[in-house]
């Protein structure tokens, strides 16, 4: 009998809204930085719904955000940590297994 | 540090709960296939068709203008040279606009990756430039300086170039279109002036447009 054991999704990252940010941001090579508005104009979010997810990433050290000066103002640039990649990386790998357990 | 300020919208971010795991793979496949695309985006069909247009009215135009000349004497006319350089004048902005809409937000080491490849760039062109600025001050002909030398190493030196970044990013389907431009001018210049125009022009136009229906392809996989 398998005793295998299915590993339980992050439920930090097993919401739409959040899986399309480090998603997004796991697209750019470690150490590249993205402006906020340029996130907010790829997934098509409000700022406000944005800084409220990006706000519960970066509070579970998923994400690092700043405010930098491009020469006309203030921007605020989002990074993913190794700390998200890894947990991204543990997040797809889980739900592989998971539909790997649920397919016929 | 945060500096993400509260916005007290919490009850707007919507915990979606009970997303169910299939749905959950389908949005982490279209999100990585939005960011990829927007990120490393291949050129628009219509870039890649207007840097074959180029090669095809710009190459060709110098090669109609010189076409009679047996042996070479005077060169290019003006007029030819002045649509080549207006083309690839026009095919550059383009190139750029897209490249910098692509990259438009992204900082950090991408942003550096991309000032170092202009460096190199421009070394490739500026270094094939001054060779052939040098092989005039040694007495080699016109036919040679500006009939063989100019439409093919310059070209060759800055595709050199692409063809490094992509085989960097492992883009095998650019990698390929680079070898066949640098494939392409090489050969022709076996065939003197009118040989190195006209076949770099037609050959590089044939193999953009190779390069085009290869990305249709790709598209209607996708």
């Amino acid at each position: 009998m398998s005793t295998s054991t299915v590993e339980p999704l992050d439920p930090l990252i097993h919401v739409p809204a959040r899986l399309r940010i480090l998603v997004t941001l796991a697209a750019l090579n470690e150490g590249d930085t993205l402006s906020f508005t340029r996130l907010q104009k790829m997934l098509d979010l409000t700022p406000g719904n944005l800084i409220t997810h990006l706000r519960k990433l970066e509070d579970a050290r998923y994400l690092k955000s700043e405010k930098t000066s491009d020469g006309n103002g203030l921007t605020t640039i989002v990074t993913l940590t190794r700390r998200g990649r890894a947990a991204l990386d543990a997040y797809t790998e889980a739900l592989r297994n998971l539909l790997g357990g649920l397919a016929p | 540090m945060n500096v993400i300020g509260d916005p007290n919208q919490a009850a707007s971010a919507g915990e979606e709960a009970g997303l169910d795991p299939r749905e959950a793979v389908k949005i982490l496949e279209q999100a990585k296939r939005q960011a990829q695309r927007q990120f490393n985006p291949q050129p628009p069909l219509l870039v890649v068709v207007g840097a074959a247009l180029v090669f095809l009215f710009g190459y060709g135009a110098v090669w109609w203008s010189m076409r009679d000349q047996h042996p070479y004497s005077s060169g290019p006319a003006l007029w030819s040279l002045a649509v080549l350089y207006g083309l690839i004048a026009i095919s550059a902005i383009a190139g750029s606009v897209v490249f910098g809409r692509a990259q438009s937000g992204v900082g950090g080491r991408a942003r550096r990756q991309q000032q170092i490849q202009g460096v190199a760039f421009a070394a490739a062109g500026i270094g094939a430039w001054v060779v052939e600025g040098a092989l005039r001050y040694r007495g080699v002909s016109f036919e040679i300086v500006y009939g063989v030398y100019g439409p093919t190493v310059p070209l060759i030196a800055l595709i050199a170039v692409a063809a490094g970044i992509n085989a960097m990013r492992e883009s095998w389907l650019e990698l390929g279109v680079c070898i066949g431009i640098i494939a392409v001018a090489s050969v022709s210049t076996f065939f003197g002036p009118l040989g190195a125009w006209g076949l770099t022009g037609l050959g590089c136009c044939l193999v953009l447009l190779a390069y085009a229906a290869a990305l249709v392809v790709q598209q209607r996989r996708a």
